[in-house]
């Protein structure tokens, strides 16, 4: 199936049977790829995370669903070593997070790719600047010169449909849509081996949504990429085709019922 | 009895309180500084170059746009002092008046005004722009994209403060001299020569180490402090002002004290109190 025809009706309950069928791919990909070894985290004493074991071997994908306010992002940005836990370790293709620098995490071969809710762009860049910094900052590690560089950013930005008016503006100059789709060329551009997405598709426009989906499948399809999603589109998950857990009370469940998701009917598809 | 034992009880309280509060913050702010200068040893040539070329947009920022201002307050503090000297000392202590401008200027006022300057027009640019990325998650992206924040962030303009008030300070007392000249021009132009080598004789090399010691230190604290306020910033917009004004007023208090101390410790115990 393309990723640009509509999906078939999937049957919600059935998420489990679907992640099933995928793993035959896993279990020939028997690498470490994204450990959450008994991780706590608490904002002031409110627990989000309890004592969290997780594994997503190297190249496999899932996605993460739960109530707003659950604490999805916070165990995206403690997965993707943003965050450092109460206690625990956060580990990447084996290598714990706690004691590395950002840049030593690059010079090990662990390039992240991270798209917030918000975008977290810089805002005294413009479109261009904001994804070759990294490729910039990190162009010794990644072998790279000034070509290769923006042959790189550019490139990222056109897999992400950015157009090329908007590659000198700043942030502040760009709708809301366009910053989520410079956000995610930002995230690309590294060609990351780790990638995590909080709410892809919360308040954007068909055309954007469905470039972003478009761009998610291709990295859950990816050997060398280890995906992790925070979403409750049940769109979305159908779309992805991938594992899915539920965040509730700081422990991460298999999705097993309807419970998890919101009510069917408050999401559009895309196209409609 | 039983109501004064429960205000001592509540004293003894806030006491321990604020202790512990100040160990916090004094802890924070020693892991912030190791932190910028752990990250800025760590090897990358991509990410050496990126920095270096901020923290040379950061002292432009710092200290060439700071100039216009600067040459304002040191003229007119020049004058004034050379006014008030002459109230004083009349015409028969001319040589005196120029001394005393020079040495007041060289040792105390220009390091410690230029500090205060520095420390309101950059420090609330350092403390609010770093709040802004906090509260805009620009830091933590930066952190996701393998940039270490105290690198990016905080070392640059750590090291702009700290080379830019130095300058500064020289800008400064040239300009508050030159003030003073002014002033005095106007009072009785007669008097410039005489005044003059009294100012030329105010000048000693032992204060070159003295303000060097000064001027780096403050810059230093004015950097380290704000950068600090604000990392301090959570998720709230309303908290950026809040931590500006905290990173402005701290830096200002955490200056006079280290200008006072250096003072006193560089001529009580290093000079014995014997220069005049």
């Amino acid at each position: 199936m393309s990723d640009n025809e509509a999906p078939p009706p999937v049957d919600l309950l059935r998420v489990d049977a679907i992640a099933g069928a995928r793993l035959p791919r896993r279990e020939r990909d028997r690498e470490p790829g994204l450990t959450l070894d008994r991780v706590d985290f608490d904002y002031q004493g409110h627990v989000i995370l309890a004592g969290m074991d997780f594994e997503l071997e190297r190249g496999a994908s899932a996605v993460v669903t739960g109530q707003n306010g659950c604490g999805k992002s916070t165990l995206l940005y403690v997965a993707a070593g943003l965050l450092p836990p109460r206690r625990g370790t956060v580990l990447h293709a084996g290598n714990p997070l706690g004691a590395l620098f950002p840049s030593a995490r690059v010079q090990r071969g662990i390039r992240v790719g991270f798209v917030f809710q918000e975008g977290g762009l810089l805002a005294n860049l413009d479109a261009l600047s904001n994804v070759s910094l990294a490729l910039r900052y990190h162009y010794d590690v990644l072998a790279l010169d000034e070509t290769s560089l923006m042959a790189q950013a550019e490139a990222a930005l056109e897999t992400a449909q950015v157009s090329r008016t908007d590659w000198h503006r700043q942030p502040a100059h760009l709708s809301f849509g366009i910053r989520k789709r410079l956000a995610l060329a930002r995230a690309l551009a590294i060609k990351p081996n780790f990638f995590f997405f909080d709410d892809p598709d919360v308040g954007l426009d068909p055309r954007t949504a469905q470039v972003t989906h478009q761009i998610l499948c291709q990295l859950r399809d990816d050997p060398e990429v280890t995906l992790f999603v925070a979403t409750n589109r049940p769109q979305l998950i159908e779309r992805l085709e991938v594992p899915g857990y539920r965040l509730s009370a700081g422990q991460l469940s298999s999705h097993s019922g309807k419970s998890s998701l919101p009510p069917s009917g408050s999401f559009t598809r895309p196209g409609a | 009895m039983a109501d004064q034992g429960k205000a001592g009880e509540s004293l003894l309280t806030g006491l321990g309180s604020s202790a512990l509060h100040a160990y916090r913050v004094a802890g924070a702010l020693l892991l912030t500084l190791i932190a910028a200068y752990r990250s800025s040893s760590a090897p990358g040539i991509g990410a050496r170059e990126v920095c270096r070329a901020l923290t040379v947009r950061q002292i432009f920022y710092t200290s060439f746009q700071a100039l216009s201002m600067i040459s304002v307050v040191a003229l007119f503090v020049g004058a004034t002092l050379t006014a008030q000297s002459e109230i004083l000392g009349g015409p028969l202590q001319r040589e005196t008046t120029g001394r005393v401008l020079v040495t007041v200027v060289v040792r105390e006022l220009a390091p410690l005004i230029t500090a205060i300057i520095v420390a309101g027009r950059s420090g609330t640019a350092i403390a609010t722009e770093i709040g802004v990325m906090r509260v805009n998650s620009e830091i933590l992206a930066l952190a996701s994209l393998g940039i270490d924040p105290p690198r990016f962030i905080v070392w640059p303009r750590l090291v702009s403060t700290t080379v830019s008030v130095p300058l500064l300070t020289i800008y400064f007392s040239t300009m508050a001299v030159l003030g003073g000249f002014i002033a005095l021009f106007f009072i009785d132009s007669h008097a410039v020569a005489e005044w003059r080598s009294g100012a030329v004789l105010g000048l000693s090399v032992i204060d070159l180490p003295l303000v060097l010691v000064k001027t780096l230190g403050l810059g230093a604290l004015v950097g380290w402090v704000c950068s600090y306020y604000g990392f301090e910033v959570g998720s709230s917009p309303t908290e950026v002002p809040q931590k500006a004004s905290k990173a402005v007023v701290q830096s200002l208090i955490a200056c006079i004290i280290y200008n006072a101390v250096i003072t006193m410790a560089f001529y009580g115990l290093l000079v014995g109190g014997r220069l005049q």
